[in-house]
Parts: structure tokens; sequence; C-alpha cells
């Protein structure tokens, strides 16, 4: 009898051990692969650069000395140098794999730097550093293509004398304006719902009378919305704001502000009750200190309640913020799927989350960016968690 | 003595229970008033009810008459507010809001309008003097009040009291929750604020209401069962149920 409970106990402790394993392997593994495929293409130029390429097309009338330009002593040793031109060539690929060409490095005095536009003589243009190099054809006609390599351009380029036509873009794939319509829908939606949510959950917890049928139903409300799924609060924002907004303003459909209005929607019970927990772990020793000095409830609430329960709130606010972050279904109605470089806030655009559904959605799926996004959106939850912790570590009230 | 308080056939009820049975009893002014008897003999309720605290207490009924003043403070255009400003209170747990003692104290006269600086410095500063904790912390006004001592964090209370100039002190076992050096500076406070404020204490330490009060009030099962100056209640009580309490009898 003792053996063989003892053997089920072994079996039952092996098989536990076993599933969480299984677990930590499955999630390892789905952190492992988005970063494998995404870290290539995380750089200063994602989070900065335009998501259209834009191409350039300039002529260039030549050389102004022989072999004046010194080759940089930090180019890396992949980069072929032109010390007729000024520029350094590296061979690359892009998120599909094709071949071109990057300009790594470019004197500023080459004359590649600064030449007229073909389409506008008045207006120069130039190369620069990270600028792929697309098509050139010199005055003695002959080619390069991108797709023959960086060691051939060089050789041509060194034979040449002047430029009667250069093609060349710089690279698009960037993420700024999904990043910039993030960062408004964040500050939007708080300015929407924080006074809203913070009011309401003081007029919850300090005024209204907990044994009312109305309180105790607005507060199952709140509890209720907290559980809604997203594509709902997106269904609704688009029945009510777009409307509502392209009644007041000239936008046609979904844009920032209808995403924020919506977002604000399904944040709010999150605020409430996040405002709400921090004002029921005040203790009542405060507020009976606070009126026994002749304070009264407005005074208390502000300046004594509501002050201590600050950390309490900023904590509803990061998780806010996580949300909005994260949230797709929602702002696929009511902000729009268009990939944006312009921001207008009555324009349609993607947040982060909604940008990776766009370049997934399209013909060619760009998977490469969409893990470097959902590593940045990683990045900002887990500095978001952080935060929570921190302040809610601090939040564990002072008091003998 | 003119009595600054007369409370007149007070009952309190805290849903079906009596907490205080028809009390009759006059503070007298500037002079300390102990009230003591067992746990849940009433005397915190009474205490309470005097800046009408229990307000924030659901399903109480009063009746009776507290006057301060001679004004009913239970009438129904009374101003509490007013009210609370006259008459200050100390917890029994020492409760500094979670600021700087400087604001602990300015909170207050804050509240009433006073924006002032000067002025807040002046009244903080003579609060801390008059509570006998200027020296310890003058050099630190500018810190949290948590970072004081228990007995220290009390006596900022008391500051944060005397601040509102009220008339009246009340004070609800303020020291119960301190040692014995502590309570030894809060008692030694207590006789010298009562040259300018009334005091109404509760206290389980009966060699403390010996100590420091003038007069006592002794309570038992929400019945005030015998009042007077302390030295003859602690040395010839009328009632046996005082004698039988104050000798350690029961209680």
């Amino acid at each position: 009898m003792k053996t063989n409970r003892h053997r089920l106990d072994k079996i039952y402790l092996s098989l536990i051990s076993f599933i969480s394993l299984f677990g930590v392997v499955i999630l390892v593994l789905v952190f492992a692969y988005i970063f494998n495929k995404g870290t290539r293409l995380l750089s200063w130029n994602l989070i900065v650069g335009d998501y259209y390429p834009e191409v350039y097309n300039a002529r260039s009338d030549g050389v102004i000395g022989e072999n004046m330009f010194v080759r940089p002593e930090n180019l890396s040793e992949n980069a072929w140098f032109s010390a007729k031109w000024g520029i350094a060539l590296e061979d690359n690929a892009d998120f599909e794999g094709k071949n071109y060409i990057k300009v790594v490095y470019i004197d500023k005095n080459s004359p590649l730097a600064n030449m007229p536009d073909k389409n506008d003589t008045n207006h120069m243009v130039g190369l620069k550093k990270g600028h792929s190099l697309d098509k050139v054809i010199f005055t003695n006609n002959v080619i390069v293509l991108s797709r023959e390599g960086a060691q051939n351009a060089i050789l041509l380029f060194d034979e040449a004398e002047g430029i009667a036509d250069i093609i060349f873009s710089k690279p698009g794939n960037g993420i700024r304006g999904s990043l910039i319509t993030t960062g408004y829908l964040i500050l939007f939606t708080l300015i929407i719902a924080l006074p809203l949510g913070i009011f309401t959950a003081i007029y919850l917890n300090e005024f209204a009378n907990p044994g009312r049928w109305y309180v105790k139903w607005l507060r199952r409300l709140v509890e209720t919305l907290t559980g809604v799924p997203s594509i709902i609060y997106g269904l609704f924002g688009a029945a009510l704001f777009i409307p509502f907004i392209s009644s007041i303003t000239s936008s046609e459909g979904g844009n920032i502000l209808t995403g924020a209005l919506t977002l604000s929607v399904m944040v709010l019970p999150i605020v409430i009750s996040a405002t709400e927990d921090a004002l029921k772990a005040i203790p009542d020793d405060f507020r009976h200190a606070s009126l026994a000095l002749g304070a009264n409830r407005s005074q208390t609430t502000f300046k004594i309640v509501l002050r201590a329960a600050i950390p309490g709130i900023l904590s509803g606010v990061l998780l806010s913020i996580g949300r909005i972050i994260g949230e797709s279904a929602a702002l696929i109605y009511a902000v729009g799927t268009a990939i944006k470089d312009k921001i207008i806030l009555t324009e349609k655009s993607t947040s982060l989350s909604v940008f990776i559904w766009s370049v997934m959605s399209g013909e060619n799926p760009n998977f490469e960016l969409a893990a470097s996004v959902a590593i940045i959106i990683m990045i900002f939850v887990l500095l978001l968690n952080l935060g929570i912790k921190i302040i809610s570590s601090k939040f564990i009230f002072k008091h003998n | 003595m003119p009595n600054v308080i007369e409370i007149k056939n007070l009952t309190f009820k805290y849903k079906d229970k009596i907490a205080l049975h028809n009390i009759d009893i006059a503070f007298p002014a500037r002079q300390v008033t102990a009230l003591i008897g067992p746990s849940g003999c009433g005397k915190s309720t009474l205490l309470r009810c005097l800046n009408r605290m229990n307000d924030l207490i659901e399903q109480t009924a009063i009746s009776g008459e507290i006057t301060y003043e001679g004004k009913d403070i239970y009438d129904r255009y009374y101003d509490v507010i007013e009210l609370r400003t006259k008459i200050g209170m100390v917890f029994q747990k020492p409760n500094p809001f979670p600021m700087s003692i400087f604001d602990n104290v300015a909170y207050g006269p804050r509240c009433q309008g006073v924006k002032e600086k000067k002025k807040l410095q002046e009244i903080v500063k003579k609060a801390l003097l008059d509570a006998a904790l200027y020296e310890e912390v003058k050099d630190r006004l500018k810190e949290s009040a948590m970072s004081l001592s228990g007995g220290q964090q009390q006596r900022l209370c008391i500051a944060r009291a005397i601040a509102m100039n009220p008339q009246v002190i009340l004070m609800d076992e303020p020291t119960s929750a301190l040692d014995p050096i502590a309570t030894a500076k809060i008692e030694e406070l207590i006789s010298d604020l009562k040259t300018s404020y009334t005091i109404i204490i509760v206290t389980h330490n009966m060699q403390q209401a010996a100590r420091i009060s003038d007069f006592t009030a002794f309570f038992l099962m929400g019945n005030l069962v015998e009042y007077g100056e302390t030295d003859q209640i602690f040395s010839k009580p009328l009632q046996p149920k005082t004698e039988e309490y104050i000798t350690g009898r029961f209680g």
C-alpha cells in the first residue's frame, strides 16, 4: 500500500514537471523565433525611418580631381571604396532576399553628395549613407545595375568621367509613422479616459453610498466591461465615433481621433478599477484625521486621499498604455490599416500592432519587419511591466 | 469654572445596540478630563460624539443634547466643519499624512484658506513649539513625517491639532501605541497644554488618568457610573463599581 502511494506520487510529480517544462519550451521557442527573425532589421533607421522608399533621379557633371579622396579607416572589409568619387559601397539584401548596393560612406565633398535633380535642375539632391544605389548610366554609356554587386559598381565608377543618369533611393520599411500614431493614441486616449475614470472611481469609492442599487450596478457594469472583447469596442467606435468625428471634421472613416475615443471607452474600466483599488488601499485613518482638522470632504479627497493614491493610479495608467500599444482588433475599424509616413489626426494610419497586421497581409508578407516591430512592442510592454512592479512595490503603504 | 461642553440626556445607538445611555456630563474649561472604563464601555463613542466624527458611521442614532459654547452641535444648521476647527482630535494610532512635517502641520490652516507663506510658517513654528517637537524637527521640516518615531509622530499629530488654534482637544488613547518614554513625554505635554486648552482624554491606563487629569469620568456598559474630581475618584470613590474597577478587580 505504502509503496503504491509512493509510486503514484512520483508519477504525478514527474508529469507536472514535464508539463511545465513543455510550456516553458514553447514560450522560449516563440521568443527565440521572433528574435531570430526580427533582430537583423532592428536599427535606429527602422525606428526613425519612413515606411515608403523615396526615389531620387539625378545627374552629375563629373569629378573635381583625380583620386583626391582617402578611404576612411573605420570602413568594414566588405566595403568597396572609390578614391575618385569618395564613396564606399557594400552588398546588402532586403527583406525579400533581393541584393542591392548600399552606400556605407560618402565624403562630404564628393560630387555625388550634391547633384542637380533630373526633374528640377534648380533642386540639388545627394547620395547619403544608408541609401540604396539602384541604377547608374555613365556618360560613356556604361550601366551599373544594383544586382551586379558593389565591386563591379566601384570598378565602373573609377573608369567613368561623368554621370548621365543616377537613380538611388532612401530605403523604406521604417516605423516612424506608426510610432507617432501610437504616441498620439496613447496621449489622446489618456487625456479622455483618465479624468473620466478617476472621477468615476472617486465618486464610487468616496462619495456614493455603497448600499444604493445604482452604485452596485455601476460597479458590476465596470467589471463586465473589463472582460468585453476588444473587437466589440471597435464596432462600437465605428458605429458611434466615426460618424461623430466625420460630422465635426472633414475626415472620412476611421482616424486617430476616432481611434482614441474608441480606446478611451476600452481602457475606462481599467482606469476605474485601478483607481478604486488604489483608493481602497488608503487607510481610513487619513480620512478621519483630515476631517477632524476641519477639512471638508472634497479637500480630504483631493489633498489627502488622491495624493496618497497616485502610485496606484499610475500603475493603472501604465496598464492602460500597455493595452493601447497591444490593441489591434478594435483599431482595424477605428483607425484603419493604411501605413502612413505623414501623420494627420483626422486621417487613417496604423498603430504599431496594426502595422504588423498590415505588413503581413499584403502580397509579400514581410515577416522580418513584423518580427522587428514585435520585438519593439515586447520591449515596450516589458518596460511598462517593470514600471508597474516598481511602483506597486513602493505602494505597499508605509503606515505603522 | 465655566463649562465648555455640556451633555444632557445623551443616548447613542449603533444599529440596535445602545452604546451610550442617558449620559449627563459637563466638561470644565482648561482642565484635563479623563474618560475611563473597560473596553466597549462607550467612552470612545462619547468622545467622537463631541466633534461629530460619529457622523461618518452609518446606521447610528443619537438623541439628547450636546452643547458647545451654549449651542447645540447636533442642530440641523450647525456647521460641522467649523465645529471641528474648534474641537481638535488626536487619534489612538499616530496618523500623520504621508507628506512633509511642515505640510502636516500646515494642512489644517491651509484648508481654512490660509495661503500666506509667512503666516503659515509662524503657525507651524508655534504649533511645533507648543507640542514640544520643534527642537527635534526644526532642521528637517521638509522631510516626510513618516520618518519620525512613533512618539514624535503622535506629538506631530498634536501639533497638527494645535495649529488650528482649537479650544478643546479630544484625545483617544493617544499613548496606547507608544513606549513608556514617549508616553511620559506626551503626558508632560498634556499638563503643559491645559493652561491654554480644554483636554478630554480617553485612556485605558488608570495611572495615567490619575497622573494627568483633573476630573475623571468612569463609564460602564454605556452608563456614566461616576464623575468627579480625579483625587476623589481615585481615593474615595462613591460607587462600589468604580472602586472595583480602579483597584483592578475587573476590566
